[in-house]
């Protein structure tokens, strides 16, 4: 017995070792392993967003988007983003809309970009809110002014 | 007195074995407080990060940091350099990628004198050109442009002295006297020190051949058979829009290799973003994005 524990124990030590390396080092991979991780995250998530009760004019914007942005990746990608202030959007639509081939023109790219906005104050408004609340005052009152500019455009109409 | 009576009549009992076994859920408990143990130590130790104990994202880059004297460190140094920036293209074999970089082994090109070969590092290379009876019709960035002359040297050596080449090392001092050679065009510390971080930021812009994908002044327009971009390299005149500085300079870092393809059944794309991080010094890195962020458009406003 008392060579079976000499045998045990440094086995058992190395396997704790080695399992506890191990649970920190999966989420450690290289850069592009890690962009990699993050978008496969977020496509794992649902493909559409129930738009029924989006004013209508949003729901249009949805069409725009579904149609535009499944041309390059799928449509979880954005939905299940950790994306959600103006600005994030902002810059995001624009940086794929200037893609070359992207086929989204300016018209286009705003109507995505206010479903994005719009959506992201209804569906992420956690998210949003996290977001706003970390700004800092004057940024965070140019934020809610664009998310309120969406709102205003399509609410009641 | 009952108890020694029961003692009496247990000494005709079975004999029992002198040790008890250790219960199961010791050894369970064990391995538990064992786990418990190893998460403290690793956390302890900073989770093993590499961050803490090996700053280098592979075991070539941290090849680079070895001592460097004598003709086999030299020789191990080169081969580092050239897996961590030229394999990527022309192949750990010296073989060559088709579509994307001519062989080096058995090259002509490698033949020549030192300088006709360091200028292509330095200053890249484009267009039209013959290895080994094959024609190649290719861009390559001054991928060499950012290291410094000890690398390049050691680099060059080693591709003219592996797979079969044999046409001797080059020195450090042959690679300074190239660059003095063919740097008519960059510009002094000095006059560096006078301009605008745009006007740096363009000189970056030029000293590492980034036009020659992404055309003069970033304007776009050059070609990438089968990528999903139009076949198009992007221009970068709309970077402003699109990123944070942040954000761009780590894309600059980290580069893209896979280029996603127009048709996914046709071949790679020849032209693809290299990776950056490490050649281009970090003001560089800053100054050239100043200079992108300064290209958009004037009067240019899509409404949101």
């Amino acid at each position: 017995m008392k060579t079976k524990i000499a045998l045990f124990l440094p086995a058992a030590a190395a396997l704790a070792l080695f399992a506890a390396g191990i649970t920190r080092a999966a989420d450690d991979p290289p850069i592009d392993a890690e962009t990699k991780a993050r978008i496969d995250k977020f496509e794992q998530g649902p493909a559409t967003v129930d738009v029924s009760k989006y004013p209508q004019g949003i729901q249009d914007n949805y069409d725009t988007f579904s149609q535009k942005c499944t041309q390059c990746h799928k449509l979880s990608r954005p939905i299940n983003s950790d994306y959600a202030s103006p600005d994030e959007w902002s810059r995001y639509v624009k940086r794929m809309m200037h893609k070359p081939g992207s086929g989204i023109d300016a018209t286009d790219g705003k109507k995505i970009y206010e479903f994005l906005v719009y959506d992201s104050s209804v569906r992420k408004k956690a998210m949003l809110d996290d977001k706003l609340s970390k700004l800092s005052a004057t940024d965070k009152a140019a934020e809610d002014a664009k998310v309120k500019e969406v709102h205003d455009k399509y609410d009641n109409k | 007195m009952n108890d020694e009576l029961n003692g009496c009549h247990k000494s005709d009992s079975e004999p029992a074995a002198s040790h008890a076994p250790v219960p199961v859920w010791i050894f369970a408990l064990m391995l538990v407080l064992l786990f418990l143990g190893a998460v403290y130590f690793d956390y302890h130790s900073g989770w093993f990060d590499k961050q803490v104990y090996a700053p280098y994202p592979s075991a070539n880059e941290l090849a680079l940091y070895q001592p460097k004297s004598g003709a086999a460190a030299m020789a191990a140094h080169g081969k580092a350099v050239y897996e961590t920036v030229c394999g990527i293209c022309h192949g750990a074999d010296g073989l060559g990628k088709p579509g994307q970089a001519p062989p080096l082994a058995g090259s002509e090109w490698v033949a020549r004198d030192v300088l006709s070969l360091a200028r292509v590092p330095l200053s890249g290379l484009n267009g039209t050109i013959q290895v080994k009876g094959q024609q190649w019709n290719l861009s390559m960035a001054p991928m060499g442009a950012g290291l410094s002359d000890a690398d390049l040297a050691a680099v060059l050596s080693y591709i003219r002295t592996s797979w079969g080449n044999n046409y001797g090392a080059v020195s450090a001092d042959e690679l300074k006297a190239t660059r003095a050679a063919i740097s008519g065009n960059v510009p002094s510390a000095a006059e560096l020190a006078k301009m605008t971080p745009v006007e740096r930021g363009h000189a970056v812009f030029q000293k590492y051949g980034c036009f020659q994908c992404h055309g003069e002044n970033a304007k776009g327009g050059v070609g990438n058979p089968n990528a999903k971009t139009a076949e198009l390299v992007p221009s970068l005149i709309y970077v402003a829009d699109g990123y944070t500085k942040a954000e761009l300079v780590a894309f600059i870092s980290r580069g893209e290799r896979n280029i996603p393809k127009m048709n996914p059944a046709g071949p790679e794309p020849p032209r693809f973003m290299p990776h950056w991080g490490g050649l281009i010094a970090t003001n560089e890195l800053s100054d050239l994005a100043d200079f992108l962020f300064s290209l958009k458009p004037k009067g240019e406003d899509v409404g949101f």
